[in-house]
């Protein structure tokens, strides 16, 4: 059975060297020639996309303004800082997006690792899987619904990674007195200080916290953290080397805020109970 | 006996053929160009089969604007976003280098992935050009990785900010997780090494990796020839297969002639 598929196969090759041999075409000047347009077309668009890039940037085309195509270069990098957004460059949308659906500290393995490895197997395996020699697409009705699937998954994915919304710590700071109200912190001023760092810091990039904020890399929900008895020194110890208290946690060090700003946000992490 | 004029005529194409016959006796290369220039495709094929070389040429606009980016580059946290705003606002058609580097990378990746959905809607990866759909695969992985390596390089805020959540990512995946974040950073965190090893990465370590695909991918292309469209009704190999080979197609391919056992 198998071998004589093979055969089959074999023969279809020999036919098709036969073919070309007979009736095809010299690759100079004709296909060539195609190539040469083709090439030609990309080297413009590349140059337009850099002119474009350029010359629609505000303010004598050296500001860190963005233009049509974004910006010609963000702030020099701060390890220090503490407001940043995590965005990879847009065609790594579809696995940043990826990351975004799988929010649930079990399951977010599957996003960062399960989901994109399984996808790149099935890709490397493509030939073994399918081994008919039929080439017609319409007769291919699984390849064509798979091709279908994949690309439009990908458009949807990359498409809500650009359009993602990242939470403003301006808009975060307005939520602060709200959250000392269902959570119970009124009137204390180290869990405020902490609450106000923890709407400017970035930490709402990842975490969502009373229905606010955008969860990314399963970045749990800090509403009732503190109703999880970890205590001030753990939280610490947390903020400033996540993957030394929490082995594989992909969140960033925040040792750069100081002792003072970090036994804030430790406090208000802790005073977070979760709503009454 | 020839006339002055010809005995001139024959000595200039003699002046011109010789250093190529020089050559051609030497490695034989002139008659691999020819060979590459002048063989048969079929007389089908279609516009979407240029996806490939215009693949080829975004990845070389990639290399040509690479080399000249790195003559003044420096990969140092202290220099690195300045010698970017140099070279963008500085350096004679710097910004055009760097714009072009940019959004070449960009152009390219759309282009890897539109010939492989053509070569996905053909059917091209089918026997026997397995092996090519492999390299394929791999060097759209490895652009991936150009993209992942090369986007650290300017060390702005969102360049670092996204590399650190990246790595930490990689440093998530079971067993070899922390030791490719461990290996990407040169350390236990980001640190002043490693901006220098994701520039060594994306200009000599990804760069050597994919020279080395395409010239395998080529060669197979060369090798095994470019499918016709699959609706073409004189698409190469569907011809009357009425006589089957002896030999079960093998010639040319593995071996030289029927087996002895008389299998074949």
């Amino acid at each position: 059975m198998a071998d004589s598929r093979l055969i089959e196969r074999r023969r279809v090759f020999q036919q098709y060297k036969a073919d070309v041999k007979e009736r095809g075409k010299p690759f100079f000047p004709f296909a060539m020639w195609h190539d040469t347009i083709m090439s030609f077309v990309v080297v413009v668009v590349i140059i337009g996309l850099a002119i474009v890039w350029r010359y629609t940037t505000p303010g004598n085309h050296h500001s860190t303004a963005a233009g049509w195509l974004g910006k010609l270069y963000d702030a020099p990098a701060d390890p220090g800082t503490i407001n940043f957004v995590p965005r990879p460059d847009w065609y790594f949308y579809f696995l940043f997006y990826l990351l975004r659906i799988f929010k649930w500290p079990e399951s977010v393995i599957l996003g960062t690792i399960g989901i994109p490895t399984l996808c790149l197997v099935l890709l490397l395996a493509m030939p073994f899987i399918d081994v008919r020699l039929e080439r017609r697409l319409l007769r291919r009705p699984v390849a064509l619904i798979a091709a279908i699937l994949a690309v439009a998954s990908m458009g949807v994915l990359t498409y809500r990674g650009a359009t993602a919304k990242e939470a403003l710590g301006v808009e975060n700071l307005a939520l602060v007195p709200k959250w000392a109200v269902k959570e119970g912190y009124v009137g204390k001023p180290q869990p405020i200080a902490g609450a106000k760092l923890f709407a400017v810091a970035g930490c709402m990039n990842c975490h969502t916290y009373n229905g606010a904020g955008t969860s990314y890399p399963g970045a749990p929900d800090l509403t009732a953290e503190g109703a999880k008895g970890k205590g001030i020194a753990f939280q610490i110890a947390h903020l400033k080397n996540p993957a030394a208290v929490n082995a594989g946690s992909p969140m960033p060090s925040f040792a750069g805020l100081g002792e003072a700003r970090l036994t804030s946000l430790a406090t208000f992490l802790e005073a977070s109970k979760g709503k009454k | 006996m020839a006339t002055p004029d010809t005995t001139k005529k024959d000595q200039m194409q003699e002046a011109i053929l010789y250093p190529l016959d020089w050559i051609e006796e030497r490695s034989g290369l002139v008659g691999g160009v020819k060979y590459f220039l002048f063989r048969k495709v079929p007389g089908d094929i279609n516009w979407f089969q240029t996806l490939g070389s215009a693949t080829l040429t975004a990845f070389l606009v990639q290399a040509l604007t690479g080399v000249i980016l790195a003559m003044y580059y420096k990969p140092d946290p202290k220099d690195a976003y300045t010698s970017i705003q140099h070279i963008t606002n500085d350096v004679f058609a710097g910004w055009l280098v760097r714009g072009m580097h940019r959004w070449g990378a960009s152009v390219f990746i759309i282009l890897m992935f539109m010939h492989m959905g053509r070569v996905f809607l053909f059917g091209a990866y089918k026997y026997p050009r397995e092996l090519n759909w492999i390299l394929g695969v791999l060097l759209l992985v490895m652009g991936m990785l150009e993209g992942f390596s090369g986007y650290l390089l300017p060390w702005d805020q969102t360049s670092y900010w996204a590399t650190v959540v990246g790595i930490n990512l990689n440093g998530t995946a079971p067993f070899l997780g922390p030791f490719l974040s461990q290996f990407l950073q040169g350390g236990t965190s980001i640190n002043a090494d490693t901006l220098a090893r994701f520039y060594s990465i994306h200009m000599l370590m990804i760069p050597g990796a994919i020279m080395a695909l395409i010239g395998l991918h080529l060669y197979l292309v060369i090798r095994l020839g470019v499918t016709s469209p699959p609706w073409s009704k004189e698409a190469a190999g569907t011809g009357p297969l009425a006589k089957a080979p002896m030999n079960g197609g093998r010639s040319g391919l593995t071996r030289p002639g029927p087996r002895k056992d008389g299998r074949g």
